[in-house]
């Protein structure tokens, strides 16, 4: 459903991501692990569209969308939810919903979100700077399937919540694999995401160094040469 | 002062108050959303008010008038849509003082084009019949047109407000106040919707500057006139804030007006602008409706 290759990233005259290569399936959930500073975030946003100094060839659906502006890349059915749980504060969760919104196969709506995060609901008509942590990253990832996406790029989700939250945001993520969405998660807990991956992807330097199956991934060696661990 | 003549001068003040706003909404506006001060504002107010004026006195009677405003409008319209495709998009990144050069630039081009197409000398137009009469209230003449500047920005500014808070569009605007680019990996075309918010700035100054022709006279020197009453509102009320826009234009509007009608003040009227204008300055300098500026 994703396929990336030959992705290249050079800010200025420093090159930080080289040659790098990528395939999500649909349904399948692929963990983009690599400490702090290892590449991770400047690959997502390679992929969706937000660094001129990005090249390389990116696909959904097996439509070529590299030489697309951000916003056709959105369309053409990737979803991205940058890190830090990012909402528009002085809209109100509703206008965050709807502002993403755009029809698929999948058929996610906004009764459908809040079906999901039934907090949301009772929340609708507040402004999403008011929202706790949790809140408005249930309400980034609301608003990423409110364009039923066909692929999902989340970036470090979890990063800044309490523990429980974190919990069932992973069980979630995971399950959101059963729709048929292709997803790349990039995540420093790698515990949290090896428990739903399909594979892992260790990133290293701008590169990619190793990819498992995520059940081999787990306890492995990777785990402790390439996090540190 | 009697309360008839109380009266007179606050509608008076209204008057100025109305066109004041409807020309720095659009320029707060632009700034809220592009981040760009732009100081060639009341250079589309100027080109607006003298094709208005133009157009009214070449095809007579009311008709022209409201021709004259149609084509003002559209004319700036299409003007702001070049502006912002050919300049502002190369500027967006970068400092304010390039921003603030680069439409400076534009405005002494318009300021210069103006002096071409129409001379220096000054024009007058009258007001459309419909609304060029006069009230008499309590042995007071006020003129109706003033009436109809007021009317005209309580509905541009309903119209503002509808547009902001009950359309897409709108929502789009305050979401890319607030972050463009995620709204451009929602999927929304940024730029785009730039051009649109700058076209719409661009309408309510030529709004301004065609509804305020008939009541003064048309001149070159109109463009810095206004800009520097539109920068003084936007400083009191804050800048990309519309409620603060409209409370700012109050304030300007009356004391300007109470300044010119009293025969001790009349000279400085506009020194006691900048005088509140200093004053909040320097005790919030964000504008009393404004928020202060934070690096996302």
């Amino acid at each position: 459903m994703l396929d990336v290759a030959g992705l290249n990233v050079r800010y200025g005259k420093s090159h930080v991501i080289f040659d790098l290569e990528l395939h999500v399936a649909g349904g399948e959930l692929l963990a983009l692990l690599g400490r702090n500073g290892a590449g991770k975030t400047t690959t997502l946003m390679g992929i969706v569209g937000l660094l001129p100094g990005a090249s390389g060839r990116v696909e959904v659906a097996g439509r070529d969308v590299s030489r697309w502006p951000a916003y056709r890349r959105a369309r053409s059915g990737i979803a991205y939810v940058p890190s830090g749980a990012r909402c528009f504060p002085n809209l109100t969760v509703v206008e965050n919903l709807e502002i993403a919104s755009a029809d698929g196969e999948a058929g996610w709506n906004r009764e459908r979100v809040f079906e999901l995060f039934p907090k949301l609901e009772g929340l609708r008509g507040n402004l999403a700077g008011g929202l706790s942590g949790g809140e408005r990253q249930m309400l980034a990832v609301g608003r990423a399937l409110m364009s039923n996406p066909k692929v999902m790029l989340l970036d470090e989700p979890t990063e800044g919540l309490a523990p429980v939250v974190v919990h069932s945001l992973i069980e979630l993520v995971g399950q959101l694999k059963q729709t048929g969405v292709a997803i790349l998660l990039a995540e420093q807990n790698h515990q949290m995401a090896l428990r739903v991956a399909d594979r892992a992807a260790f990133m290293e330097k701008g590169m990619i160094a190793e990819q498992l199956p995520a059940a081999q991934a787990r306890g492995s060696e990777v785990l402790n040469r390439i996090l540190g661990i | 002062m009697s309360p008839g003549q109380l009266l007179l001068f606050a509608v008076g003040g209204l008057a100025t108050a109305a066109y004041l706003f409807i020309v720095t909404a659009g320029l707060s506006l632009v700034f809220g959303a592009l981040r760009i001060i732009n100081m060639a504002h009341g250079s589309l107010y100027m080109i607006a008010a003298f094709v208005t004026v133009v157009v009214a006195n070449r095809l007579g009677a009311s008709f022209g008038f409201w021709t004259g405003l149609l084509l003002a409008v559209m004319l700036t319209g299409v003007i702001g849509a070049v502006i912002e495709i050919l300049v502002l998009r190369r500027i967006y990144k970068e400092e304010h003082l390039v921003q603030l050069l680069g439409t400076y630039a534009l405005s002494l081009v318009a300021a210069g084009a103006v002096r071409l197409f129409f001379g220096a000398s000054y024009r007058t137009v009258r007001p459309p019949d419909i609304v060029s009469g006069s009230l008499n209230i309590g042995g007071f003449r006020y003129s109706g047109y003033a009436v109809f500047m007021i009317a005209s920005a309580v509905l541009i500014a309903i119209g503002v407000y509808l547009l902001l808070y009950r359309t897409a569009l709108g929502r789009n605007i305050r979401a890319a106040v607030s972050d463009p680019e995620l709204l451009n990996v929602s999927g929304v075309n940024v730029s785009r919707l730039y051009t649109t918010v700058f076209v719409i700035g661009a309408g309510l100054a030529a709004l301004g500057g065609a509804i305020v022709a008939p009541s003064q006279a048309v001149g070159a020197s109109m463009d810095t006139d206004v800009l520097v009453l539109a920068f003084a509102i936007s400083v009191i009320g804050g800048l990309g804030s519309i409620v603060g826009t409209a409370v700012g234009a109050l304030i300007v509007g009356e004391v300007i007006s109470f300044g010119l009608n009293n025969q001790y003040t009349n000279q400085f009227a506009i020194a006691f602008v900048f005088i509140i204008m200093a004053a909040v300055l320097t005790v919030r300098p964000w504008g009393l409706f404004g928020r202060p500026e934070q690096e996302l």
